[in-house]
């Protein structure tokens, strides 16, 4: 056996985990796509060197300060600020018009991750002078990377792609002005998160908790299977006012979506929709 | 033969798990390797190719454009859970993993790039040989850094198929040769070579 090969993860070790998840913790990881969970279950697996899947649920059954750590780890939190630029720049020209007429701008990011995408929408929002309508709920599962995106800085490594992203958005703009330099550090502008409400919210288990005129939720259904992103598209279909948009992955499908009938597309390349008026 | 003749009388391509997997991967001189072996590829409705080939991030150039199939094969970078037919080549879209589901289809992840490299083979590989795909080949080409050579190992365990470019044969030889110092696939090959092996291993 190689060191770098994860381990083989057994279908009774991942119904056990499943049970553990449900009745300790109340989360349900039984919608998840399998490929990628198996994978990240075995990267934990190995970087806490543990001996197999077994391991870890008993683990996680004795030690629930654990549970923090743990979704952390599997859970994946990759964003950038300005991700897919396009899609911002097809948001900004397509979709903000749409509902920059209405008396709030109601915005809610599921996955909000590191927070990246919260401060690429209350830089839109400023610049397009409609951040003081603005209320925004950041949500995710993980508590940890929450806590990351209140603090509003990053490692020193991510500014020059950050950087190429915001200029394709705001090419006559320089990012210092929302975000400065320090020793190894990003600080973005504080000022960003005024009227941002960060909240531990799983969109699997917990339903809605509002109406939107705008859900962003990106490259979080592709870790589900077709029948969870069927109802999870439900759930934040139903949370749209009418006209409201919805932004998804611009690799994501509403293909296997009942809901999606209640849409339809602003902008299909860059998977932006907006709730039709009930007949 | 007219064109709607023969789409009636060609056999309707396989779905899922039905599906033949060639996979095929490579980085930095294995383009046109592959271009010219997909150039001539005879269509079987019961196979479909993906592709894993790493290239610059936010590149313009579609890989999906730049491939001559012949009819009627057809190239695609599928989005997030695209059920796998048989008659087509997935490429795996840049800054995304690219993984084969055993429900039969295919998902994309945003984890980490393993090896530096988003989509990465290793990744792509595993997952076939997690899902416990019934038919499935992997082959590896030219590059300049160690992905692939794992997953086609896993690949080879689990009992598929796999073949590696000969590394003197390789515009540049360091992912043929870090798979080969890992483990003896069933075959090695020269670039003018896939040909005959896809044909061959089609009858195995």
């Amino acid at each position: 056996m190689f060191p770098e090969v994860l381990p083989e993860i057994s279908d009774s070790d991942l119904e056990h985990f499943f049970q553990i998840m449900l009745s300790q913790y109340g989360m349900d990881f039984r919608g998840y796509a399998t490929s990628s969970l198996k994978r990240r279950l075995g990267t934990v697996i190995k970087r806490y060197g543990l001996t197999g899947m077994a391991v870890l649920n008993q683990r996680l059954v004795t030690n629930p300060d654990y549970i923090d750590y743990f979704i952390n780890e599997i859970t994946v939190s990759t964003t950038e600020l300005f991700r897919d630029p396009s899609a911002w720049i097809a948001l900004r020209s397509q979709g903000l018009p749409l509902v920059q007429h209405r008396p709030q701008l109601r915005i809610w990011h599921v996955g909000a991750s590191t927070g990246e995408e919260v401060l690429s929408m209350a830089i839109l929002l400023k610049e397009t002078g409609l951040y003081e309508k603005a209320e925004i709920f950041a949500t995710d599962i993980d508590r940890r990377s929450l806590e990351q995106a209140r603090r509003a800085v990053y490692p020193l490594r991510v500014y020059k792609g950050y950087e190429q992203n915001f200029i394709q958005v705001f090419p006559h703009l320089s990012l210092e002005k929302y975000a400065h330099v320090e020793v190894n550090q990003v600080f973005f502008d504080p000022s960003l998160l005024d009227r941002v409400r960060f909240l531990q919210h799983n969109i699997v288990t917990e339903g809605t908790f509002g109406e939107f005129e705008v859900i962003l939720c990106r490259n979080l259904l592709i870790y589900f299977t077709p029948a969870l992103q069927n109802q999870v598209v439900t759930r934040l279909v139903d949370s749209l006012t009418e006209g409201g948009l919805l932004m998804i992955g611009t690799k994501e499908s509403l293909f296997w979506c009942e809901s999606a009938r209640r849409l339809s597309p602003v902008n299909e390349v860059e998977r932006i929709y907006r709730k039709r008026s009930s007949p | 033969m007219k064109w709607n003749e023969f789409t009636e009388s060609a056999p309707p391509p396989k779905q899922g798990r039905e599906v033949l997997l060639w996979i095929i991967g490579g980085s930095a001189g294995s383009f046109n390797p592959v271009r010219t072996f997909l150039q001539n590829l005879p269509y079987h409705p019961e196979v479909a190719l993906i592709l894993c080939l790493h290239r610059l991030r936010n590149s313009r150039l579609s890989i999906a454009d730049a491939l001559k199939l012949p009819f009627p094969w057809q190239a695609i970078e599928p989005d997030d859970k695209t059920t796998i037919v048989g008659g087509h080549v997935y490429i795996a879209p840049p800054d995304y993993h690219l993984l084969v589901e055993e429900e039969g289809y295919l998902s994309l992840s945003v984890e980490e790039p393993v090896h530096f490299s988003r989509p990465s083979i290793d990744v792509l590989m595993e997952s076939v040989a997690q899902a416990r795909w019934p038919r499935a080949a992997g082959m590896l080409l030219s590059g300049a850094n160690r992905d692939g050579a794992l997953g086609m190992y896993m690949m080879k365990q689990a009992g598929y198929f796999t073949a590696v470019q000969e590394p003197q044969d390789a515009e540049i030889p360091t992912m043929p040769e870090a798979a080969l110092a890992l483990f003896e696939p069933h075959r090695r090959f020269r670039s003018d070579q896939m040909m005959e092996l896809f044909l061959q291993a089609l009858s195995l």
